[in-house]
């Protein structure tokens, strides 16, 4: 295994996590793609040695290992497919928002701000029996 | 019979449902059929002698999983009582209820619901039925309980009993699981006796999952509060039944634990703490019923206590006390629904004089009330010197405690219902009591339970074959012991009359006197752990459910790094060289210093320019590993991407919004360690190379099966052909996904302002100087040719149907690019990719092939000479059509929904300045 391209899968996957913990949506896709790259690399890697190109008769020297290549060319149209599909979404986010900053989610917030209430409402309970008490 | 049974209280609780349409009583009347119907067949079983019936209906025979029955003796006594019991409770419930009550849709099925319930849990023989059955209990009488379901502390008290005995039943799977896995079946009646440190895990559990149903200390809290259910349903199911069923589980599970000396001294502490501490609580409470639950506490107390003693002489004590405690208490809480719907209080600082004006009442209640503090003529008398006897035939420790605990219990017991006798029934505090007119229902049933006391004395030898019958279930030396009327002056006897008298004057000199009624500390103190976890609940997951998408995803980096961490320990150097080739190297620091650039420069299309840098940068690498599809492939794609980018997101603000400090340092952290994580996963992955890769088998299966050269393209549109149908109906899927987004920006501009006729997305990227656009003009044809070349070559050499199809989107990107019209409508293409794609892998079914199985043929192509390959081509061609579309769809949407950011961007700003 070549300590080239694990470095290249150590950069690409450490800004591609970097880049997916931002706001902006669009980071996240440029994220996004970048760890899309180091999955490919990874797999591809760790599918064997290079070699000539896996196309028979082609060359007596020994071949690459076709599997992961091909596992690897689905990922890439794949992740190509859902890149575009994530711009979409970002320009959508845009004409809603008017940023393209990803948001909390709406219902958890609701969740948040519905505990926050119920542990004042209860504050106010005791309080109130407190003052109770002592008149 | 067991299915007949069952499916007999399934079809009553539907009839129910509709006789209780025409009032509770009517409801009540159709309830009571299924357990009447149980109770004579159980009848007729003790006396055909011939008892044991099976029934098996597995689901997950493997994993012995399914409902199996068994119902032997003890099945049968506990059947007895509680369809027995059962049948009189709906007939005395008739009366307790005013003919308007609510509830007469709901009360008399969710009454009968349990009755079935707890027989399930009877006769079950799996611990997946039992189980099944123990809750099903569990939620029938937290609906009960909670039957006046207006009252704050009626909902309170369900509460507090589904959680207290949800929890138990929860401690006892665990148990149950355990001792399954130690017995080696989960079949109840196929159990050995189990010993060592995981039986006595077991054994403990299970003994807690007993003591929270059976109300033992300090568990009991649950069952007072219970009194708030109708009074019916406390006769039923808070002293005859459902208590009873931790008493069963003790009872049915002491064989398989007899070794184990947790089980006894668990139990026997629980039974201790219970019967003492019930039997003060009782001494100490003014309401009638409240004497009576906490009686019913101390009372399962003392049953659990000889249960897990299990001592032959023990068990049968027990089971004859099961027996008699089910056949006075029942009574005893009838009676005082009926004192409670007649005078409206069960206060017995306020009852006077009830003792003339409900005579029958009194009498049942005098009854029940000597057979419970064990006065002979009585069945309660036998049943109590067995416990005695049981006692003194003890030896050592257990002698030590239990005997003077018994003793001690009985003394308080007589004192207990000593003082409920007088204070029901006597003079009151206050002046004479107003008392309505008796109903014939409730006497009924209160007079026939009443009248078992005494007939179980009479006819102590059926008695005592029905006991013994039972009891040697749980231990077979049983036997030889009976219920006996009258002793004679020996030992047990002598204590007998000392508890009685003893009792008798504590409780008439505790009658006489006001007693302040102690505050329920126990039962608030469960309810304020029900709260505390209620209003935690929502805290914590506010704390952890924060909402944030970056957070989430940083949590799942740690995560990922944390499970990194082994693989640090697996790498083996000596499978690393630094590099294949000096390109490699070269290439792959481009591509990390490209990808850093991307992620610190702070314009937007900076970023997207350096995207595509970090694209080329691995096509390279991809060549010099010997994948020259893959460099095709990546090519093309960063070219489309690149475009994307610049369409999509030019019209978005140029430069990327600031964020936090603190946070950075965090992501930044995070990075490093999670590709650190990756890489070190992946250097393992190659420390042990398990085999080798299957080269030749791909190579020569291309040959055979595809007929084509190029492994890769044979393995994605022949070999593995299922991967690449997942694939192309997820770009189709994503194509249909952003053309409905346009498609929503679109109608949404039609709304607003009409038509639009700038196209501004496009002016992005398009170009009017002519000499572009005649070059573009001369060049589509050429781009044309190269994806046909692509396309047909891809079997034997590099290309394919992505290859091709991506070329020719870029060909669409050109022309749009130039201005000049596009042809390729996106949905038509998306759709005849679909159907091609389809078309080919449902073919083969039709001739009797597998799905998806390629045809093969030789093909002349002018240029190329003789391919030799078949409806795999057409496969790819579907693909081809695919991925046209999803380029097309991509710019013509992302151009919409661009023109419409554009122009809320100029409204705003001539918003501005006007």
């Amino acid at each position: 295994m070549s300590a080239a391209l694990l470095f290249a899968v150590f950069g690409l996957t450490g800004v591609g996590i970097y880049l997916i913990t931002s706001r902006s949506l669009s980071r996240i896709i440029l994220g996004f793609v970048l760890l899309g790259h180091a999955a490919v690399i990874a797999l591809v890697t760790a599918g064997g040695p290079p070699g000539e190109a896996p196309i028979a008769g082609r060359s007596d020297d020994p071949i690459a290992n076709p599997l992961p290549q091909a596992l690897a060319l689905t990922a890439i149209v794949i992740s190509f497919g859902l890149t575009l599909f994530m711009l979409a979404l970002a320009g959508r986010q845009q004409t809603l928002s008017g940023s393209d900053l990803v948001e909390d989610d709406l219902e958890d917030r609701r969740l948040a701000a519905r505990a926050e209430r119920e542990a004042a409402l209860e504050e106010l309970r005791e309080a109130a029996l407190a003052e109770e008490e002592e008149s | 019979m067991i299915w007949w049974l069952l499916v007999l209280h399934l079809l009553g609780i539907g009839v129910a449902v509709l006789g209780g349409r025409r009032g509770i009583r009517t409801g009540l009347i159709a309830a009571a059929v299924a357990p009447a119907i149980t109770t004579v067949w159980a009848l007729t079983q003790i006396i055909d002698g011939d008892t044991e019936a099976t029934a098996r209906l597995m689901w997950v025979d493997a994993l012995d999983i399914g409902f199996e029955f068994r119902i032997d003796d003890v099945a049968l006594l506990m059947t007895l009582l509680v369809s027995g019991i059962g049948t009189l409770v709906f007939i005395n419930a008739t009366g307790y209820f005013s003919a308007d009550a609510d509830g007469g849709t709901r009360f008399p099925a969710t009454l009968l619901a349990f009755s079935m319930s707890m027989l399930g849990l009877v006769w079950a023989d799996s611990i997946w039925t039992l189980f099944i059955f123990w809750e099903a209990t569990s939620v029938t009488s937290f609906l009960l309980v909670g039957h006046k379901n207006t009252y704050a502390d009626a909902r309170n008290s369900a509460r507090r009993a589904l959680v207290i005995t949800g929890a138990g039943g929860l401690v006892l799977l665990a148990g149950l699981l355990i001792l399954a896995e130690q017995a080696g079946t989960s079949t109840i009646s196929e159990m050995g006796a189990v010993s060592g440190a995981a039986a006595t895990t077991a054994a403990v559990l299970v003994m807690i999952g007993a003591a929270t149903k059976s109300a033992q200390f300090p568990f009991h809290v649950w069952l007072p509060g219970a009194m708030a259910a109708p009074t019916p349903v406390s006769a039923y199911l808070h002293s005859a039944t459902m208590v009873k069923a931790g008493v069963l589980l003790v009872a049915v599970l002491s064989p398989v634990f007899v070794d184990v000396g947790a089980w006894k001294w668990t139990g026997v502490a629980f039974g201790i703490a219970s019967m003492l501490w019930g039997a003060i609580g009782a001494l100490r409470q003014t309401d009638a019923k409240l004497i009576l639950a906490w009686g019913t506490v101390s009372q399962l107390g003392l049953l659990i206590t000889l249960f897990s003693l299990g001592s032959a002489k023990a068990i049968f004590a027990g089971t004859s006390l099961l027996l008699a405690h089910a056949v006075f208490k029942a009574p005893l809480f009838l009676v005082v629904g009926e004192v409670d719907v007649r005078t409206g209080t069960r206060d017995i600082t306020k009852l006077d004089g009830l003792n003339r004006s409900m005579p029958i009442a009194f009498g049942v209640a005098v009854v029940a009330g000597l057979s419970m503090a064990g006065v002979p003529p009585l069945l309660g008398f036998p049943a109590k010197e067995a416990a005695i006897e049981a006692a003194l035939g003890l030896s050592g420790t257990e002698r030590a405690v239990a005997l003077p605990t018994i003793v001690g219990g009985a003394v308080l017991t007589v004192a207990y219902t000593t003082r409920f006798l007088i204070g029901t029934f006597g003079p009151g505090l206050e002046g004479r009591t107003e008392v309505a007119p008796r109903r014939v229902s409730m006497t009924v049933a209160t007079v026939t339970l009443g009248a078992l006391s005494v007939l179980g004395y009479v006819f102590a030898p059926a008695a005592t074959a029905l006991v013994r019958a039972a009891a040697i279930e749980s231990n077979e030396k049983a036997e030889v012991y009976e219920l006996i009327r009258w002793p004679g002056l020996k030992t047990a006897f002598v204590i007998s009359v000392i508890v009685v008298v003893l009792g008798a004057i504590l409780g008439w000199f505790l009658s006489q006197r006001s007693i302040r009624v102690p505050d329920t500390v126990g039962a608030n103190a469960a309810d304020e752990m029900v709260d505390g976890v209620l209003s935690w609940a929502p805290r914590i997951t506010a704390a952890i459910q924060h909402g944030s998408l970056p957070v989430y995803l940083a949590t799942m980096g740690f995560a990922m790094v944390v499970a990194a961490i082994p693989f640090v320990f697996a790498i083996e150097t000596d499978h690393l060289v630094a590099w294949d080739n000096p390109a490699q190297l070269a290439l792959a620091v481009l591509t990390v210093a490209a990808a850093l650039a991307g992620a610190f420069v702070g314009s937007r299309l900076g970023a997207t320019l350096t995207l595509g840098a970090v694209g080329v940068c691995v096509s390279g690498l991809f060549v010099i590993h010997g994948a020259p599809d893959l460099a095709l492939t990546q090519l093309v794609v960063e070219t489309v991407i690149v475009v994307g980018f610049v369409v999509g997101l030019g019209a978005l603000t140029t430069r990327f919004p600031e964020t936090r400090d603190s946070w950075r340092t965090v992501r930044l952290v995070l990075s490093v360690l999670g590709g650190a994580g990756v890489t070190m996963a992946l250097a393992a992955s190659a420390s042990d190379p398990s085999g080798t890769p299957p080269i030749e088998a791909l190579t020569d299966g291309a040959k055979d099966i595809g007929g084509g050269k190029n492994i890769v393209n044979v393995i994605l549109t022949d070999l593995r052909a299922l991967d690449t149908l997942g694939e192309v109906v997820v770009l189709a899927t994503v194509t249909a996904g952003i053309l409905a987004l346009a498609r929503v920006v679109r109608e949404e501009q039609q709304v607003s302002e009409g038509a639009v006729a700038t196209r501004t997305g496009y002016a992005l990227i398009s170009t009017p100087s002519p000499t572009v656009r005649t070059a573009i003009r001369i060049a589509s044809p050429f781009a044309i040719v190269l994806a046909a070349y692509l396309f047909f070559a891809g079997h034997n050499n590099p290309g394919g149907g992505f290859a091709a199809g991506l070329v020719l989107g870029s060909t669409v990107i050109l022309r749009t690019v130039a201005g000049l019209p596009r042809r390729v409508k996106p949905r038509k293409a998306v759709t005849i990719g679909t159907l091609t794609v389809a078309f080919v892998a449902l073919v083969p079914i039709l001739f009797g092939d597998p799905f998806l199985d390629m045809w093969i043929g030789s093909i002349d192509v002018p240029m190329l000479g003789t391919i030799k390959s078949g409806s795999a081509l057409v496969f790819d061609l579907g693909v081809t059509a695919i991925v046209v579309g999803l380029i097309t769809a991509s710019i013509e949407g992302l151009s919409t929904i661009t023109d419409q950011v554009m122009a809320d961007a100029r409204k705003a700003r001539d918003g501005a300045t006007t």
